[in-house]
């Protein structure tokens, strides 16, 4: 069980100016912006606000290499997974074949522009950014060197995280195989072992990627 | 007594989560938050108004992403344009009920509860419904964990316009219901994007 962090009370007499710092260990929670202050839960593994159970922090995640690791995996995985056959039909001797890319392709030709920008975006662009983003931010904290457009950067990670969908993609692969199934021969191709593959690398690399440590790294630059 | 951050003259970033002071009176200009120069609000601006307006725009396509066919296949020269419930149906039929029930809730079920859920959201805020402030954030926080899985069926329309291309003897092509659909899934990702939950907990304080 997680244990809430404590609900902070400022003393009615304590006034806050604006020229006093913040306290360190304050913080709001983000769904209801409750002031909660962090300073006895901190050895906790996660924080919940105590009043709407929004997560506040998690710091379970010691094993700090391992989102570079699977960032960098997913990197490699990443052509092979995009351009690679997923599924094989057969159906009266005529035989096809899906990659991703295939797929992004085959509906620009249909006229479908605007849905072969959405596809390309949340199963190829996005992924691939956000892999290219995640190893770019791990890079910089180990090589403690921070570039101006590292902010950006980070910003730009958190968007592309959130429209990498290759998990549902995963999902479609598998209702695309059992409707298919009765109409003729369908057979999981080699890149549907690349993209599992790709998949658990994301997963691995959202699980690690610690946010808030990214920002203190930033924020505690020696180089500015 | 509980006191948020406001109440204390402080705004949390949206980009990066650091708690920053804003002065309470509405100044011109901009304030931007010190660790990643986001601009700071203490709520996110015309939250409910972006939101009204996604919903609405998702409301009007959810009419013809479900009544425009979505996905003709055909084979040997036979098979017709199947909207988005015809299909589930055939899947259905076709002995294929859990891969009908994984087609329904991506593509009806999700799409119509995020509306629903959103709008009750909105009408808690605006004309105050009597509900628990607790049950709506983990509302809220439904619609933002299911609303990707809509993407589900437009990912299959993909797989399958490629995977089944053999001109006479097989094709399955993609229907104008498709753009429509996709439509719905972006601008109701958008709505629950823009929508700030601590609006309802506000209703708290006032």
């Amino acid at each position: 069980m997680p244990v809430a962090a404590q609900r902070f009370v400022l003393p009615y007499n304590s006034v806050m100016t604006t020229a006093s710092p913040i306290p360190k260990d304050l913080t709001a929670c983000p769904d209801c912006d409750l002031l909660l202050h962090t300073d006895d839960a901190t050895h906790d593994r996660q924080g919940h606000c105590p009043r709407c159970d929004a997560l506040l922090w998690d710091v379970s995640n010691h094993a700090r290499d391992i989102d570079f690791a699977a960032a960098i995996s997913g990197l490699l995985l990443f052509v092979p997974a995009v351009t690679l056959p997923i599924l094989h039909f057969s159906m009266a001797g005529q035989h096809g074949s899906n990659s991703l890319i295939d797929g992004v392709w085959r509906l620009w030709q249909e006229s479908e522009q605007l849905l072969a920008v959405l596809i390309l975006l949340c199963s190829v662009v996005a992924p691939l950014v956000h892999m290219l983003l995640a190893a770019t931010i791990g890079l910089c904290q180990r090589l403690q060197r921070y570039p101006n457009l590292y902010p950006r950067w980070l910003k730009w990670h958190n968007w592309m995280r959130s429209w990498s969908m290759l998990e549902v993609y995963a999902m479609g692969i598998i209702v695309a195989y059992v409707k298919m199934m009765h109409d003729g021969d369908v057979a999981v191709a080699p890149g549907t072992y690349c993209l599992s593959a790709l998949l658990l690398c994301i997963i691995l690399c959202n699980q690690y990627f610690s946010e808030e440590q990214a920002w203190q790294c930033w924020e505690q630059r020696t180089n500015a | 007594m509980t006191i948020t951050a406001r109440d204390r003259g402080l705004a949390r970033c949206e980009a990066c989560a650091k708690l920053s002071r804003l002065p309470l009176k509405n100044t011109q200009e901009t304030r931007h938050c010190p660790r990643c120069n986001s601009a700071l609000s203490y709520r996110r601006p015309l939250s409910l108004q972006f939101s009204w307006a996604y919903t609405l725009a998702a409301t009007v396509l959810l009419i013809p992403a479900n009544f425009l066919p979505i996905l003709t296949v055909v084979s040997f020269g036979q098979g017709d344009p199947d909207t988005i419930m015809s299909g589930v149906v055939k899947l259905w039929e076709s002995e294929l009920q859990l891969v009908a029930a994984v087609v329904f809730i991506a593509s009806i079920a999700v799409p119509v509860a995020k509306l629903v859920i959103i709008v009750i959201l909105m009408l808690v805020v605006q004309v105050r419904l009597p509900l628990s402030k607790q049950q709506c954030t983990i509302l809220y926080r439904f619609i933002h964990f299911i609303g990707r899985w809509s993407m589900l069926d437009l990912f299959m329309i993909s797989i399958l316009v490629t995977l089944v291309h053999m001109g006479n003897i097989a094709n399955v092509e993609s229907g104008p219901a498709a753009t429509a659909f996709a439509a719905v899934v972006v601008l109701t990702l958008f709505a629950a994007n823009s929508f700030d939950p601590r609006l309802l907990w506000d209703l708290d304080h006032d």
